[in-house]
C-alpha cells in the first residue's frame, strides 16, 4: 500500500499549479469568481477559458499526442481534477467535447470525423451537446423514439430530446436515433449521428430547474438533417457506440469525489463559524455525532474510489466495483448537502443575497437532487451493481 | 499510488480461509455454543503454525516483523467465519502494548511466548454498574507495604477459559489525571473466574474477582497512572484489527443474502429479481466495500504518522460497527422465516455485531474521539 505520487506526477501537480496560478481569469485565485449571467456572456467567456487551457496544453490531457493531448496517466488525470477543484476553476464548456465525444471519435470516428472535430473541441470553437433522453426515454433509453429517415442522400431526423446538458450553448450534437424498429432488441435499432444545432429542423427550449438554472434544454428535431459521413460507427449500432463512450468518462467520479470532500471541508468550517444559542455548533454533541459520521462517509468514498482506481490501473480497465462509486458520491452529496442547510435553522431558507451564511450552501441543496437522477438514477445503479457485481437476476421486462 | 492488499497478502488470505472451510467456517463458532472449545483451540494452533502470531512480532522475539496491515487477511478471515477466541486481544491489542510500553524483559516474556503461539491474552476493562470510560474504571491497585495488592471486579472479559493471562486496566491513584495503570496477570488459577450469560453464546464471557490479589512491579505494563492513555494507543490496533474483523463477518452475511436471494423462489422467480430484495442487498454490498476501504486504511495508517491516524481508525471502527449490524439483521429479512431459526447461520451474525458494537467503547464514545483528534 502506498499512497505517495511519484517524482513524475509530482512534477506533473507542480507545473500544472504553477501554470494556473498565472492563467486563471483575472482575479479567480481572489476570489473573483462569478460568471456572467447573460447566457452570450456567459458561453463567450467559458469558451475563452477553454482556448486558454488549449493554447496552455491542459484542454484533454487524456487524449492521445498525436491529436493534441498529453497521453496522461490515470494518476495525472486525478492530479489534474485534485487541482483543478482546489483552484476552483471556472467550469470546462466544452466538458462533453473532451470526455466523451472526442475520445470516441479517436477510437471509432472516421478520418474525417477527427479532422473536422478534434481540433475544434479542443480550442472550444465547436461546444457539444449528447441527445439522448426523450419525454418517453428514461432511465430506459433503449425506448427512444426519434426517427432518422434515409432520404436520396440525406437523412431527416425528427422527435424530441430533452435534458441535454449546455444544449442552449452547443454548436454539435452527439445524438442518438433510431434508424429501424424491426428487431426485436431495442437497442439493435439505434444509430448515432454528429449533427449540427445551427440548422433550421433544430429547436431549443431552456429547461427551468428547481434551482432556477436552465443547465438543460429540451431539443425539438423537425426534419434535421445529416448525412452518411455524420455517422459514428454503423447504421444500427449506434449502442455500442454509446457503450464505447461512456468507458472513455473515466475519472469523472473522480473530480466529483473531490468537490464533495471540500464542501465536506466547509460544512466544517460552517459548523465551527455558524452559532446556536452563543455557542459554535459543533460544539453540539449531536452534530459532532453527525459530523463524525460524515467524515468517516466521506473518508469511505475517497478510499474506495482510489481502490477501485488500483483495480484499474493493474488490469487496464475498471472492474464492476467502480459503478459504486457513482451511486455513493451522488446519495452523500445530498445528504450532506440537506445537512448543511439544516443546521442553519429556519434561516437554511434564506439564499441569494439574503442567505445567512453563503447562498452556496442552498444551490448545493437544491442542485443535489439532479445528481441521483442525471447520468443514471440511483435505482438504476442499483439495478446494475446487483446485477453486474452481485450476479442477482435482471428484474422484469429485460 | 496503490491502495490494495499485495499478491502475497491475498495468497494467505486463502491459506487461512481454506483452513478455516477444512474445519467448517462456523461450525467452530458452533461448538462453543455446546461448550466445546476444541476446534477453536486446534485453529489456534494452526494459525500459529502459520506464522500468524508472529506477524506483527519484532525478529529478535523470534516474529515476523511485519505490520498491522499484515493481519488484515487473517482477521477479515476470522470474521467470516466468526470464530471467537482471543487472537485479536493477544495480537492487536496486547503485542502492540508491549512494544511500545513494555520493558526489555517483558517484550522477552510475553513476545516470545506469544509469537510461539503460546500465550493467549484477554483483556479484562469494564466493571459492573460502569461504562467504559476513565470514571468507570474502579478496580483498585493499591501499594501497600512495598507490594501492589489488586482488588475489584471485571465484568465481560472474552474467553477467560482461554485466557493464559490478562490484561487489565485498574486505578492506582484518584488525584491524578488519568490515574489507571495496566496489569498483566499471568496466575490465572488465582482469579476467581465466572462464566456469564449473552446471548451471543458463541463468544464466552465471564466475570472475574480479584481479592486481595498481590502483583508485583514487573506486572505493571508502562508507565503507572498513565495507563488510560497508553490503552488510547494499544486500541488503535485493536479497533482497526476489528474493523477487518467485522469487514470479514459482513462479507459472508453480503454473500448469504445474494446467494440465497438467486435460489429462492417465489411468484415464481428468483426473489433477488425483485428490486425490493436486489437493491436492499447491493445497499448492504455498498457499505461493505465502504468499511473494507476504511478498514484498509485503517490498518496502514495506524503504523505511521499521518495526521489522521486516530481519525481514520476510530471512522473505520463506527462505520463497520454500524454497517455490520444493519447488515446483519437485514440478512435475517431476506431470509424469511428460515432466516429466524436457529439452523441457519444468519443469528449468529446479529449476535456477533451487537457484541461488538458496545465492546471497549460505543459508538458515540468513538465518533467523539473522531471528531476530538481532528481538532474540531
Amino acid at each position: 500500500m502506498d499512497f505517495s505520487f511519484t517524482k513524475k506526477e509530482e512534477k506533473f501537480r507542480t507545473e500544472l499549479r504553477t501554470w494556473l496560478e498565472t492563467n486563471l481569469p483575472e482575479g479567480w485565485l481572489e476570489g473573483k469568481r462569478d460568471l456572467p449571467e447573460d447566457l452570450d456572456e456567459y458561453s463567450a467567456y467559458l469558451r475563452a477559458w477553454q482556448r486558454t487551457l488549449y493554447d496552455g496544453g491542459w484542454a484533454a490531457i487524456a487524449w492521445p499526442k498525436e491529436y493534441g493531448g498529453r497521453d496522461a496517466s490515470l494518476m495525472e488525470e486525478i492530479i489534474y481534477h485534485q487541482e483543478m477543484v482546489r483552484v476552483k476553476a471556472p467550469p470546462l464548456i466544452n466538458y462533453i467535447g473532451i470526455h466523451m465525444v472526442g475520445p470516441t471519435l479517436i477510437d471509432m470516428g472516421t478520418e474525417e470525423q477527427k479532422e473536422k472535430y478534434l481540433k475544434k473541441i479542443l480550442t472550444g470553437e465547436e461546444i457539444w451537446c449528447q441527445g439522448y433522453s426523450e419525454p418517453s426515454a428514461g432511465s430506459d433509453l433503449t425506448a427512444l423514439k426519434t426517427r432518422a429517415v434515409k432520404d436520396g442522400d440525406r437523412w431527416l431526423i425528427n422527435g424530441q430530446k430533452v435534458w441535454t446538458s449546455f444544449g442552449h450553448v452547443a454548436d454539435k450534437c452527439f445524438l442518438l436515433t433510431r434508424t429501424s424498429t424491426v428487431p426485436e432488441k431495442k437497442h439493435r435499432g439505434i444509430t448515432v449521428f454528429l449533427i449540427d444545432m445551427d440548422q433550421p429542423g433544430v429547436e431549443t427550449l431552456p429547461i427551468i430547474q428547481m434551482d432556477g438554472h436552465k443547465d438543460f434544454n429540451e431539443v425539438y428535431l423537425t426534419d434535421a438533417v445529416a448525412t452518411d459521413a455524420d455517422i459514428v460507427g454503423q447504421v444500427d449500432s449506434g449502442w455500442h457506440v454509446l457503450i464505447a463512450l461512456m468507458l472513455h468518462e473515466r475519472t469523472g467520479i473522480g473530480a466529483e469525489l473531490f468537490t464533495l470532500e471540500k464542501q465536506f471541508n466547509d460544512t466544517v468550517t460552517l459548523a465551527q463559524q455558524y452559532k446556536v444559542n452563543g455557542q459554535p455548533l459543533i460544539h453540539n454533541p449531536l452534530i459532532r455525532q453527525k459530523m463524525a459520521g460524515f467524515y468517516a462517509r466521506v473518508r469511505g468514498s475517497l478510499l474506495n474510489y482510489y481502490r477501485n482506481l488500483t483495480t484499474t490501473v493493474k488490469n487496464g480497465q475498471p472492474g464492476p466495483e467502480s459503478s459504486i462509486d457513482k451511486l455513493v458520491v451522488s446519495e452523500l452529496n445530498k445528504e450532506l448537502s440537506s445537512f448543511a442547510v439544516e443546521i442553519q435553522g429556519h434561516q437554511g431558507l434564506l439564499w441569494d443575497k439574503d442567505a445567512a451564511v453563503d447562498s452556496k450552501w442552498q444551490r448545493l441543496f437544491l442542485a443535489s437532487f439532479g445528481q441521483t437522477i442525471g447520468g443514471g438514477t440511483s435505482e438504476v445503479q442499483r439495478n446494475t451493481i446487483g446485477e453486474r457485481v452481485l450476479g442477482l437476476p435482471k428484474d422484469m421486462g429485460r | 499510488m496503490d491502495f490494495s492488499l499485495t499478491e502475497d497478502q491475498e495468497m494467505f488470505r486463502g491459506q487461512i480461509r481454506k483452513m478455516l472451510d477444512k474445519f467448517g467456517g462456523t461450525q467452530v463458532a458452533r461448538e462453543m455454543i455446546a461448550d466445546k472449545p476444541e476446534s477453536l483451540k486446534k485453529v489456534y494452533s494452526t494459525l500459529a503454525e502459520l506464522g500468524c502470531s508472529g506477524i506483527n512480532i519484532p525478529e529478535e522475539y523470534d516474529g515476523l516483523d511485519l505490520e498491522a496491515l499484515d493481519l488484515v487477511p487473517t482477521f477479515e478471515e476470522l470474521g467470516r467465519s466468526l470464530v471467537p477466541g482471543l487472537f485479536m486481544e493477544t495480537n492487536a491489542l496486547v503485542v502492540p502494548i508491549i512494544k511500545k510500553y513494555g520493558t526489555d524483559e517483558q517484550k522477552k516474556n510475553y513476545l516470545t511466548a506469544i509469537a510461539a503461539g503460546d500465550k493467549q491474552v484477554s483483556f479484562a476493562a469494564l466493571e459492573p454498574f460502569n461504562d467504559f470510560s476513565r470514571q468507570g474504571i474502579q478496580c483498585s491497585l493499591a501499594k501497600k507495604d512495598g507490594q501492589y495488592v489488586l482488588n475489584g471486579t471485571k465484568i465481560l472479559v472474552p474467553e477467560a477459559e482461554l485466557a493464559d493471562a490478562f490484561l487489565l486496566v485498574v486505578r492506582t491513584s484518584e488525584d491524578v489525571e488519568d490515574g489507571l495503570s495496566l496489569v498483566l496477570i499471568d496466575a490465572v488459577d488465582e482469579l476467581n473466574i465466572e462464566r456469564q450469560l449473552s446471548f451471543d453464546e458463541a463468544k464466552h464471557v465471564a466475570k472475574i474477582e480479584c481479592n486481595q490479589l498481590v502483583i508485583t512491579e514487573e506486572q505493571i505494563i508502562g508507565e503507572v497512572n498513565k495507563g488510560w492513555e497508553q490503552l488510547q494507543e494499544g486500541l488503535l490496533y485493536f479497533n482497526a484489527a476489528l474493523s477487518s474483523y467485522m469487514v470479514g463477518a459482513m462479507e459472508h452475511v453480503v454473500h448469504m443474502a445474494a446467494e440465497y436471494a438467486k435460489i429462492r423462489e417465489q411468484f415464481g422467480q428468483p426473489i433477488g429479481r425483485f428490486q425490493a430484495v436486489k437493491h436492499s442487498i447491493v445497499d448492504m454490498k455498498v457499505h461493505l466495500e465502504i468499511a473494507r476501504s476504511l478498514s484498509y486504511y485503517a490498518n496502514w495508517v495506524v503504523d505511521t504518522e499521518e495526521n489522521d491516524r486516530e481519525a481514520a481508525v476510530y471512522s473505520a471502527r463506527t462505520y463497520a460497527t454500524e454497517k455490520f449490524i444493519e447488515a446483519a439483521s437485514q440478512n435475517i429479512q431476506l431470509h424469511g422465516g428460515i432466516g429466524f431459526t436457529e439452523e441457519l447461520d444468519c443469528h449468529l451474525y446479529v449476535k456477533r455485531a451487537r457484541y461488538y458494537d458496545q465492546y471497549l467503547g460505543s459508538t458515540p464514545f468513538y465518533q467523539e474521539k473522531v471528531v476530538a483528534s481532528l481538532g474540531w
